[in-house]
């Protein structure tokens, strides 16, 4: 039982150490690197704090967010589906709360409660579908510090949490590592919004293979910009050429060559020469003539 | 869903900034005393807190009350911490929860 807990401790005074540093590109890397170390260790199943930034990133597979009762208090609807969050521009479904339970009201069928993490108090209800579920509930007392999962929801404009787990925290450096994880997510989740709002300017700017290393472990947002981060075996001017080809994708009869050295400031040969290249790796074609050039599709999947 | 009545993360040294504010803070018990406690901050600074207080005390406890000077807090809840408890990243927590993340939680 402390074996496990005493993760929360190292983990703890790895983020700790880390935040500090997280202004510079290559400490988001060393974090993440940390964090995908630690989510293989044998954590808590019912609280996966340490989300891999693939799985983060993926659309389709949402985490568990830890957030502050403050966060959610904040959080707003994402796009077109009422029933998803979205919390400084990562969208959340499932969250992961401690905090001191007061009100606790028990039902048939299910349980309600308050909880109170010093940042806001939020309605938690959780059924009673199972023994298990009427079994975990009864650990849980009045006044004392518990960890919540569950899934946010919104009713008549009140947010509340419909909740699968709960469980009492025995060790209290939990709480603090709680608020370390929410500042931790928090600034994840800021700096790739950063970043992809960076990305869209890419093809005005073009970069050269130094924002390939230090974006590396972004590879996965590739879909949602037109610049291939993790385009293998393309290197800084045939990336360039490429991407303009690919913001250009609307225009049929494809760029001139003329065009791609003068907008890229690029000499004319160099420009022939990642034109061969990426021909040959087929992801650009001829259209008019041997001077205009197309890509084959408009972003890199 | 009731963000008016928060507590603020503070150690020794941000509870000058918060006097007459709700505050919340974990210190290591020293001694207790008539009507409440002297404790050890995570910056070790000393805090008197007067309240009830739960009993048996363990080596560490959470305060959450009201300021009443740089020193001291009216205590409304105290919570036992047990007796290992990791000062140092609770004291950086306190930093952050009161510098450049003080958004996400007051």
């Amino acid at each position: 039982m402390d074996g496990r807990f005493s993760y929360y401790f190292l983990y703890s005074v790895f983020i700790i150490t880390a935040v500090p540093l997280l202004s510079t590109q290559s400490s988001v890397e060393k974090i993440n690197k940390t964090m995908n170390f630690f989510s293989e260790s044998q954590f808590d199943g019912g609280s996966q704090a340490a989300n891999s930034p693939a799985a983060a990133a993926n659309r389709d597979t949402f985490g568990l967010i830890p957030l502050t009762i403050k966060q959610i208090g904040e959080a707003s609807h994402s796009g077109d589906d009422r029933s998803n969050f979205n919390v400084s521009g990562a969208d959340v479904v499932n969250v992961s709360v401690v905090g001191m339970v007061f009100n606790i009201v028990e039902r048939n069928l299910d349980v309600t409660f308050t909880l109170d993490d010093g940042t806001g108090k939020l309605d938690c209800k959780r059924w009673l579908n199972e023994p298990f579920d009427r079994l975990q509930m009864e650990d849980i007392r009045e006044g004392i510090y518990v960890h919540v999962d569950g899934h946010l929801k919104s009713f008549k404009g009140e947010k509340h949490v419909a909740v699968f787990s709960v469980r009492p925290v025995t060790n209290f450096d939990e709480i603090t590592f709680h608020f370390i994880a929410c500042i931790h997510n928090h600034m994840r989740t800021s700096k790739v919004q950063k970043i992809q709002g960076d990305g869209e300017n890419m093809n005005s700017i073009p970069k050269t293979t130094i924002q390939n290393g230090t974006n590396g472990f972004m590879s996965t947002q590739s879909s949602q910009n037109s610049v291939p981060f993790n385009f293998d075996g393309v290197k800084g001017v045939d990336q360039m050429v490429l991407a303009y080809l690919q913001a250009n994708f609307g225009i049929e009869k494809g760029i001139h060559v003329d065009e791609l050295a003068k907008k890229l400031k690029l000499p004319m040969n160099k420009i022939m020469e990642s034109v061969r290249t990426l021909e040959d790796e087929g992801v650009i074609y001829a259209t008019i003539d041997e001077f205009h050039y197309k890509a084959v599709q408009q972003a890199a999947v | 869903m009731d963000t008016q009545n928060p507590a603020v993360l503070v150690n020794g040294d941000l509870l000058r900034n918060y006097v007459g504010t709700r505050v919340r803070t974990v210190i290591q018990v020293v001694r207790p005393d008539a009507g409440g406690l002297t404790g050890r901050s995570t910056d070790e600074k000393q805090i008197v807190v007067k309240g009830t207080l739960p009993s048996p005390l363990t080596t560490f406890v959470e305060v959450i009350g009201v300021a009443d000077t740089a020193q001291s807090i009216r205590a409304e809840i105290v919570t036992n911490f047990g007796d290992a408890f990791d000062t140092n990243n609770f004291n950086q927590l306190c930093q952050l929860a009161n510098g450049d993340y003080r958004h996400l939680f007051i």
